[in-house]
């Protein structure tokens, strides 16, 4: 028999699976946590820290992710408070500045609330989330991805920089790759990257309705959980 | 000769036997540390050994060949004992006189005696040196009296008897107890109490558990950790074996960089002897208790001193912090209960236990008790390594271990911590240094390196080095801390080279603070350090590079340019042949110009002039 344990999510009180993660117990309920890295079915290694939350505990808060963080008896978590909303908007900011040429991060960032951009656009193909290293590697058994380098250096490579023989060419690693899907307003060009913001009217809806999920455009920009679960069973 | 120890009574008794052992009348302690290396004071060992046995004299004196005192600028250091006479900068070639003078007849050297660079004068003995009598030397003092290749060494200054009285019917739980009550908390940085530590270790569900020492030391300057696992290695086994025996954990880990090859040979050796004493191994000493070490060797990531990253490292991964959700207590090194501590807090071990939780709580202040040793370097009169009660001032540490201002250039502040740290400015000189203290200033103790700077230093500059440090080290696995360093040096770098704008130190100190609370590991929590405590409290420098455009220091090369007074110039011409980039032009008897198109603000024509002519505007 499945054990449970409750805890309270923004107020809420929750019934929850043992062993199940923070975000997918909220986003089962309707609770709204933007994610990047996280995927369903793979692990979970906090890489993004867009679904951070405040895990308040012995009178202290700890920010920390949702996604590592596993759902125990009696655990108070606020998702949506001012703090967590200011340092997700940053980090959005720092994610659509680095890779703006893509519908998932401009999604995010007008998800996570970002009017504008302080530092100058980049236009790079790859934020590093690692959902194509972990998805060859656990769900195909393939490791034909992995993470060279380090810090700054680091990249997504087959292993020594060549195809292996080992790679089924699935394409699993680009059908889930957040980068792969160009903004509405098509490709940037280099020099004219901007926040693109079009989506911006998706949130007058999901504020309404806080408790529940919309459904919103945003979440297959960037492929909330919900979205892909239904995809899947589609 | 070893023997294999099978009972307390056995180690008891060797102990005593090595406490009795005749000594010969001289000791010469020579440091062969690598610090005295560098300063090749293994020529001056041979020398030293060559040169008493051809004098007749091997069998009355006795050379040691210790790790570092600490003192190392004055390397190499050899002290001659029991008159207690220190010489510094000894060379081979003075090794015959020391031993015709000083060992035979008694008679000082003078020139090899140190000068007291505050009051001027010669200091004949040790322990008379200003820089060695403001410290507490606990630890250190231990490196002094020990050939780390010798165990019998280790044994004569009661080595061992630690971990006698545990295994001699300490109860685990006591032993935790007296942790605790002594206050001890990790050396590394963190500054977790360490009792509490090794209770959720010993209480966590597992069949198999590990204690590893963290040796894993990066931090520019800092190098404590490697002084003592290089010169005491078995304090560190000693502790580890306590620690093993409280937590019921049978094996250990020693992760120690490749960059300190002395530390690894020592400690192979250590452990090594350690095994054919019987103190490492199966059923050590007939308590039932069986534990080994090894030795793990890091490839020099600075992350991998994190400790998760280094279990993911020790495990054969890649040196990747993973997220502490579940504390490494309960899963850690292979997911099983793990307990990390740093070199510094293994040492202290035995220490405690020998005398007492009381002795070790009367040192230090306010939540921090014991001593710590610093890693003192910069623009200070003595550099080397420090070891102070815990609350002890800073001011102490800089003006009366240190010596004050090196030079006269007056001392603006002191970056404490390393690169997670930050910089305390010459007004919080009266804070007692303490890891609550430090943490509230906006620094942190961190692992120990102290460096000071004086006002020829441009604290944007120094966050600027500091960042990029951190940017190479980064592993680059989670956002906030690969993009925001990046971006974090962008603006740095702008502002340093003049394309500043105001609004941009409003988005250093938020960027800074979504890095500490969102990052994944303490490298990414602590990254933003140096520019918040600058930023704090040397905005001024911040705010005349922006709007001024200049370097109050006259560091930054963007900002500066150098300019020669023509009523001072003497038209001696050394730099117009000292300037490699040709920039300076002028006739005999006529003042020389700087050209500034020209002009790659070396600084080289500056410190040839004899005349102070050359000015930083």
């Amino acid at each position: 028999m499945q054990e449970h344990v409750t805890l309270t999510i923004d107020g809420a009180v929750i019934h929850a699976v043992k062993g199940a993660s923070v975000l997918d117990t909220a986003m089962e309920y309707g609770i709204c946590i933007p994610a990047l890295c996280h995927y369903p079915g793979l692990s979970d290694i906090g890489a993004c820290r867009l679904c951070i939350v405040e895990n308040v505990a012995g009178g202290k808060s700890k920010v920390t992710t949702s996604c590592t963080l596993t759902v125990a008896e009696g655990m108070v978590v606020h998702t949506d408070t001012e703090k967590i909303q200011r340092l997700r908007r940053n980090i959005a900011e720092l994610l659509v500045a680095k890779a703006p040429n893509s519908r998932a991060i401009q999604d995010i960032a007008v998800r996570c609330g970002v009017k504008n951009v302080r530092y100058s656009f980049r236009n790079d193909n790859c934020v590093l989330c690692g959902r194509c290293v972990r998805v060859c590697g656990e769900m195909w058994q393939a490791k034909a991805l992995g993470f060279i380098g380090r810090g700054k250096d680091r990249r997504v490579d087959f292993p020594f920089g060549r195809k292996p023989e080992f790679c089924k060419t699935c394409n699993t690693c680009i059908d889930i790759c957040p980068m792969t899907i160009t903004p509405c307003i098509g490709p940037m060009k280099k020099g004219q990257e901007r926040l693109c913001g079009g989506c911006e009217g998706q949130l007058t809806m999901t504020k309404n309705f806080t408790d529940s999920c919309v459904w919103c455009e945003l979440g297959k920009g960037f492929q909330c959980t919900r979205h892909v679960q239904m995809a899947s069973r589609e | 000769m070893s023997v294999k120890l099978k009972t307390l009574a056995d180690l008891n008794r060797v102990r005593a036997s090595s406490q009795t052992k005749k000594t010969k009348p001289t000791t010469v302690t020579m440091c062969c540390g690598t610090g005295c290396q560098a300063s090749k004071s293994q020529r001056v060992a041979e020398a030293m050994k060559s040169a008493l046995a051809s004098a007749g004299l091997a069998n009355s004196v006795e050379v040691r060949l210790t790790g570092c005192h600490g003192f190392c600028e004055q390397g190499p250091i050899v002290v001659i004992d029991p008159a207690n006479i220190l010489y510094r900068h000894v060379t081979p070639e003075d090794v015959p006189e020391v031993v015709n003078k000083t060992i035979r007849t008694g008679e000082v050297v003078d020139r090899l005696l140190y000068t007291d660079p505050v009051s001027g004068r010669k200091i004949v003995k040790e322990s008379e040196i200003p820089f060695y009598q403001a410290q507490d030397r606990i630890l250190l003092s231990q490196n002094r009296q020990v050939d780390p290749a010798h165990i019998e060494d280790y044994f004569a200054i009661g080595g061992y008897s630690a971990a006698a009285k545990v295994l001699g019917g300490m109860l685990p739980e006591a032993i935790i107890e007296e942790i605790k009550k002594s206050g001890l908390r990790g050396r590394g940085g963190g500054g977790f109490p360490t009792g509490r530590k090794w209770e959720q270790c010993r209480t966590a569900d597992g069949d198999e558990k590990f204690v590893i020492c963290n040796a894993d030391e990066g931090d520019p300057g800092a190098y404590m950790d490697r002084s003592v696992l290089e010169g005491n290695p078995h304090a560190i086994l000693e502790g580890m074996l306590i620690g093993s025996y409280a937590m019921g954990a049978n094996q250990g880990y020693i992760y120690v960089r490749k960059e300190y090859p002395l530390a690894v040979q020592n400690t192979r050796k250590a452990i090594e002897q350690a095994r054919e004493w019987g103190l490492l191994g199966e059923n050590i000493l007939g308590s039932g208790h069986s534990f080994d070490v090894e030795v793990a060797r890091g490839a020099g990531a600075f992350v991998c001193g994190e400790s998760t990253a280094l279990m993911s490292s020790l495990e054969g991964k890649v040196g990747e912090p993973r997220p502490k959700d579940v504390h490494t207590v309960k899963d850690g090194l292979w997911h099983k209960p793990s307990c990390l501590n740093n070199v510094e807090t293994w040492a202290n071990v035995p220490m405690i236990i020998n005398n007492g939780a009381a002795w070790f709580a009367a040192k230090g202040s306010n939540g921090s008790t014991g001593t710590k040793i610093f890693a003192l370097t910069g623009r200070v009169k003595n550099t080397g390594l420090v070891e102070v009660a815990m609350g002890t001032p800073l001011r102490k540490i800089v003006h009366d271990i240190g010596g004050g201002a090196y030079n006269g250039v007056a001392i603006k502040a002191v970056q404490t911590g390393g690169p997670s740290g930050g910089c305390l400015p010459a007004d919080k000189f009266d804070l007692p240094v303490d890891f609550d203290t430090l943490a509230a200033a906006g620094s942190m103790v961190g692992s120990g390196g102290m460096v000071v700077m004086d006002e020829h230093t441009c604290m944007v500059d120094v966050a600027k080095y500091f960042l990029a440090f951190l940017q190479d080290e980064s592993c680059g696995k989670c956002v906030p801390c690969r993009l925001g360093l990046e971006r974090m040096l962008e603006i740095l770098t702008d502002i340093t080279e003049g394309r500043g704008r105001p609004e941009q130190l409003e988005l250093l100190a938020d960027l800074g603070e979504t890095m500490a609370q969102t990052s994944l590991c303490a490298l990414g929590k602590t990254a933003a350090n140096p520019v918040l405590s600058t930023l704090r409290y040397f905005r001024k420098e911040y705010e005349a590079h922006i709007d001024g455009k200049s370097c109050p220091a006259g560091v930054c090369r963007e900002l500066i340019r150098y300019e020669i007074d023509p009523e001072v110039c003497t038209a001696c011409g050394a730099c117009l042949k000292a300037c490699p980039h040709k920039a300076i032009s002028g006739k005999a008897k006529q003042p020389h110009t700087i050209d500034q198109d020209a002009c790659a603000k070396c600084g080289i024509c500056k410190d040839v002039c004899k005349f102070n002519a050359i000015s930083v505007c």
